[in-house]
């Protein structure tokens, strides 16, 4: 799959059986969860947003970590494919960020009665999406793709190594400046009628983002190579 | 007879020569103090006059300022060398050139920081900040606005060309703990406290950031010689 025509070819075939999985898992998840969980015994029925919130702020994590091996990979054995991969990952990841932030403030409103709060983990989230920023802001910026791509791999790696940092700080910030009476209320533990939704909604994030980055790779392919051969002979049938 | 032995020879003429060129133009180190200067004026404009309000917010305001600042400041460290050629000399002499262009950054933080650490000691008499401190932010500047120049010039190296504010956009996130902790070595001094760990965090992060950024930059201006 390293290389672009057999990764489009590979995509070509299994993105409808990519995306019927994800609609299944994804729809399976949130109906059960917004459905059928029982209500929480504090938060009553608004707690059910937690199963679009968890999800979102774990794949914008982990679409972050995605793209930093993928910018190794490219910096280091120069694969195309790696170096594209971080262009089609980071509008989705800045996408699930938002949702994050968006639903998460959804979430405030009614239970801790704010729409914002400074705490270490909203402010880590907010700063995650400034270095998705980042990085779609350079890659635009650059006309040469190929060059961009490098750039961006740069950029991705030094993030992956400076997001920890960043937290721990962040964290320690918070620590030193508490707010007076704040207490965050979510994640304790969790009833099984709970969790298992939960579960199935963060598999279904995932294959939802794994089909929407075969997409969008899939198109970044034909984009790119479109003055080779092979890309010719697939469109241009002779 | 210039010496060519060995790479700290080289590290010293690049960083001569820079200093030399630096100076020429009194507009280098001229318009990062009087930049800081306006931003810090702005603050009172904005938030009034109270001495309380702004001796509260002091060290965030001179923080904040010498980060813009030396972001700003930074801007043009490779161009004028990338157009005339003298970049192109440091990548085919035999040295390493992180080496070469932690001489450059090395002496853009000589000429940009210095004007920045006295201006912000002016700043402190504008901002009403607490006496008593001046020791703790001048060595918490030194060390931010060194790991500033350095990020700052990794930003430089992305957008070339292009411009200031895309790398600004770049560099501010990765300047967060550098923030967070000289404005942590100012509320430890304010309050009387020990503040060494801080320090020796910013100095850990400067030894892995000096090799390390300089390295990316390194890497980021090859892109341009695609």
């Amino acid at each position: 799959m390293g290389s672009p025509p057999l990764f489009y070819r590979w995509a070509t075939s299994s993105l409808p059986w990519l995306a019927g999985l994800a609609f299944l898992m994804f729809s399976a998840g949130l109906i059960w969860g917004i459905g059928f969980s029982p209500a929480d015994y504090k938060q009553g029925d608004v707690y059910r947003i937690i199963y679009i919130h968890v999800p979102s702020a774990i794949l914008a994590e982990s679409i972050y970590i995605l793209m930093a091996v993928s910018g190794f990979i490219s910096m280091v054995w120069r694969a195309k494919i790696a170096g594209m991969l971080i262009n089609s990952a980071a509008p989705l990841g800045a996408g699930f960020t938002l949702i994050a932030l968006v639903t998460g403030s959804i979430w405030g409103k009614p239970t801790w009665g704010t729409w914002w709060v400074w705490d270490a983990r909203l402010t880590s989230t907010l700063i995650l999406f400034f270095l998705y920023a980042a990085i779609i802001g350079l890659h635009s910026s650059i006309e040469n793709k190929t060059k961009a791509d490098r750039a961006v791999s740069i950029l991705a790696v030094l993030g992956v190594v400076i997001v920890p940092i960043i937290k721990k700080s962040v964290d320690w910030w918070q620590t030193l400046h508490q707010p007076s009476t704040f207490t965050l209320t979510s994640s304790p533990s969790m009833a099984p009628e709970m969790y298992l939704p939960l579960l199935v909604c963060v598999l279904g994030f995932y294959c939802l983002f794994i089909f929407m980055l075969s997409n969008s790779l899939r198109g970044e392919i034909i984009s790119r190579e479109r003055d080779k051969t092979w890309v010719k002979k697939q469109f241009f049938k002779q | 007879m210039i010496n060519r032995d060995n790479t700290f020879n080289w590290f010293m003429l690049v960083l001569r020569r820079d200093l030399t060129l630096s100076f020429r133009r009194s507009a280098t180190y001229i318009t990062p103090l009087i930049f800081f200067l306006i931003v810090v004026t702005f603050f009172p404009l904005a938030l009034g006059p109270s001495q309380s309000l702004l001796s509260s917010l002091a060290s965030g305001i001179i923080w904040i300022s010498a980060l813009l600042s030396s972001l700003l400041a930074v801007e043009g460290i490779f161009s004028e060398d990338y157009r005339d050629g003298t970049l192109d000399q440091y990548f085919v002499s035999s040295e390493p050139v992180f080496v070469l262009i932690f001489a450059k950054v090395l002496c853009h933080w000589l000429v940009c920081g210095a004007p920045i650490i006295l201006a912000s000691i002016i700043s402190s008499i504008f901002l009403y900040l607490p006496s008593g401190v001046l020791f703790a932010l001048v060595t918490s500047l030194l060390l931010g606005t060194l790991f500033m120049s350095l990020l700052g010039a990794l930003g430089a190296a992305l957008s070339l060309g292009k411009s200031a504010i895309l790398s600004a956009i770049i560099v501010l996130p990765f300047s967060i703990p550098t923030l967070l902790m000289g404005t942590a070595i100012m509320s430890s001094a304010i309050n009387q406290q020990d503040y060494s760990g801080f320090l020796s965090i910013m100095g850990a992060m400067l030894a892995i950031g000096i090799p390390g950024l300089c390295l990316l930059t390194v890497e980021a201006i090859l892109l341009n010689y695609e």
